[in-house]
């Protein structure tokens, strides 16, 4: 998967014996959501490892020659914190995973669709995404989503006619999602 | 976050609303105010503003805050604001009542507490316009109902502001002459302003979106739509604009008002067949008690549009003034506020108690909260009376009318009793009531979890 990756070259710094600390988590402040950092540096800078894993990336480093290093930095799509790395979901936040339930809730009276959106929540698991067609925005669903814990982004189809909404269970929680949870585009 | 929660204080306004709409109800079966006293004598005015204040502004002020959040998909500004702007209302208007109480020689007339109460109500109103003026202002885009609610809440600035000249002038605090022949002539503008602009032009977006919801049938921005804005705002500002310039220049107002009718009728033409669209464009064929009791509501507005237009092409406005009034406010505004207040209790007490536990826990639907088939003969009591009262008051017959009062009040009190037993869950069956996680809703307030 090809995350787009912002670059940083910390190696003037530190050849000019400057601390790039402040310089480095600058940069990874200023990335866009679900963009990752390809940082370049004159030794294998293990201490950023656990720094930006806590931030939710993932890292994955090679010596380039001359001593110097590559390190990619890329978001997990996981919880900060979350240690193990044996899936790779997907990190981007406008590209969540395929869908594994669809719901047709077009026909139904209100709240009908509110209630079947959250009862299938329910029977998911965590990082699962449920897609749904309503036929308007369902403004009353949002909030009860957010108590929950789950991520959503949504918006009307190009006919007009129906709204689509996608829910990541306990997405809430991830920072690489959280600037999706309430998006909109419509 | 965007996404809308529960109104804290919208069932308090509605509670406040609706004892305020059976004590005019119970003032008029007592024969007090209009037909029995004169239409300007201090009891109609007491019965007046007991209604159009009491009842219908703050059932549409509650109802605002819950709806208009969801009109522009913006939480509300303030959701504490509306208790004390709640609290200015009601004591405003009980000073508002006590100063024509004075006016009618009941109480001691000095000193007056008209000027008080008109300045309570401006605060009270001015707090609520804030709040709401500040949620529309939020939001990026405007769709059209909503721009019909913000014509209707921009008419509750000269409506106030009037009414607050006309208690300074007859609470004695003021003898400047422009307020005075304001005062004297002014009225009509006064009487458009609130019931036209606030409370209809207000009504009339909020039944374009409300009914699409229940209904199931598209939003449509029909080019009528739009006209309809168009010209009800241009009626508006004939109405009120160029009322109060000639009334200040002392012309005569009547050329003004009937050119600010004929743009009213046109809008509330075209209002017609958007909502005679929408009916038939709805997606649900069998459609719930609210919207089969909107549509007496709207019915009520149709024929008390006809009923205006004909009195005053037969030149007999003036005596039958108080019939068209009437219709308007118990036919059409507190026809369709009672049945949008008997889906609307039902919906947010369902989603207040039942929301946190979707999809954990067997819940009741919407319609387990309710029995439509016995809300049903309360709703029809209510028009059947609301229509043979107007009949009553074109016949000139107050007996006839206190009758029809009686009957109101009883049918009034049938849907008011459904909207409790909604409230405190007593229809739902014993063993869905309360599953683990939910608690019994207040009656008078709604505690909503902000995420």
């Amino acid at each position: 998967m090809t995350t787009q990756l912002a670059e940083l070259d910390v190696r003037p710094t530190l050849r000019a014996g400057g601390e790039p600390f402040q310089q480095i988590m600058e940069a990874v402040g200023a990335l866009e959501p679900g963009q990752g950092l390809r940082l370049l540096a004159t030794f294998k800078p293990v201490p950023l490892f656990s720094v930006l894993g806590s931030k939710g990336f993932e890292h994955e480093e090679r010596e380039i020659g001359g001593g110097d290093w590559e390190v990619l930095f890329r978001p997990t799509g996981r919880a900060p914190g979350e240690e193990s790395p044996t899936a790779a979901p997907a990190s981007d936040g406008s590209k969540w995973p395929a869908p594994v339930r669809h719901l047709d809730n077009l026909d139904l009276d209100p709240p009908e669709p509110m209630v079947r959106i959250l009862a299938a929540t329910e029977e998911m698991k965590d990082g699962e995404v449920l897609s749904a067609l309503v036929c308007r925005e369902p403004l009353f669903l949002l909030p009860e989503l957010a108590k929950r814990g789950h991520a959503w982004q949504g918006g009307f189809e190009p006919d007009g006619k129906a709204y689509k909404i996608l829910v990541r269970i306990g997405g809430a929680a991830d920072p690489a999602l959280s600037a999706a949870s309430g998006s909109r585009s419509a | 976050m965007i996404g809308v929660s529960l109104s804290r204080w919208t069932m308090s306004y509605f509670a406040a609303a609706l004892a305020a709409f059976l004590v005019a109800e119970l003032l008029m079966i007592c024969g007090y105010g209009y037909p029995v006293a004169d239409l300007r004598a201090p009891e109609t005015l007491v019965l007046v503003h007991l209604v159009s204040i009491g009842w219908l502004s703050l059932l549409m002020c509650g109802a605002l805050f819950q709806f208009l959040p969801v009109l522009v998909n913006r939480p509300l500004a303030s959701n504490s604001l509306p208790l004390p702007a709640l609290i200015c209302l009601i004591g405003g208007l009980g000073l508002l009542v006590a100063g024509f109480l004075q006016l009618g020689g009941q109480i001691d007339p000095s000193p007056s507490f008209l000027p008080f109460g008109g300045v309570l109500l401006g605060a009270g109103f001015a707090l609520v316009l804030w709040n709401l003026v500040r949620t529309l202002l939020s939001a990026p885009e405007r769709p059209l109902p909503t721009r019909f609610v913000s014509v209707g809440l921009l008419c509750l600035v000269p409506t106030v502001l009037l009414g607050i000249i006309f208690t300074l002038a007859l609470g004695g605090a003021t003898s400047w002459g422009p307020l005075l022949s304001l005062t004297g002539t002014g009225l009509p503008i006064h009487v458009i302003a609130g019931l036209g602009g606030w409370l209809t032009f207000t009504a009339m977006g909020v039944t374009y979106r409300l009914l699409a919801m229940f209904m199931l049938a598209p939003d449509v921005e029909r080019m009528s739509s739009k006209a309809s804005l168009h010209l009800g705002r241009a009626a508006l500002a004939v109405a009120i604009g160029m009322g109060v310039a000639t009334v200040l220049s002392g012309a005569d107002l009547w050329p003004v008002l009937l050119v600010a009718l004929a743009l009213g009728v046109a809008a509330l033409l075209l209002y017609g067949g958007d909502v005679v669209h929408l009916y038939r464009a709805r997606k649900r064929r069998i459609i719930e008690l609210n919207s089969r009791m909107a549509a007496l509501g709207l019915a009520s507005l149709a024929a008390s549009v006809t009923l205006l237009v004909a009195l005053v092409l037969l030149g007999r406005l003036g005596e039958h003034i108080g019939a068209v009034a009437f219709l308007v406010a118990f036919g059409w505004l507190s026809g369709l506020g009672l049945s949008q207040l008997y889906k609307i209790v039902a919906f947010l007490t369902w989603l207040e108690c039942y929301g946190p536990v979707l999809g954990k826990a067997p819940t009741p639907r919407v319609q387990d909260l309710v029995v439509e088939g016995r809300a049903a003969k309360w709703f029809l009591l209510y028009f059947a009376a609301a229509w043979a009262g107007t009949a009553a008051l074109l016949a000139g017959n107050s007996s006839i009318f206190r009758a029809a009062a009686g009957i109101m009040f009883v049918g009034t009190c049938g849907v008011v009793v459904q909207l409790v037993r909604t409230r405190r869950l007593a229809d739902v069956s014993a063993e869905q009531m309360l599953p683990q996680g939910t608690e019994r809703p207040r009656l008078l307030y709604s505690l909503s979890n902000p995420a």
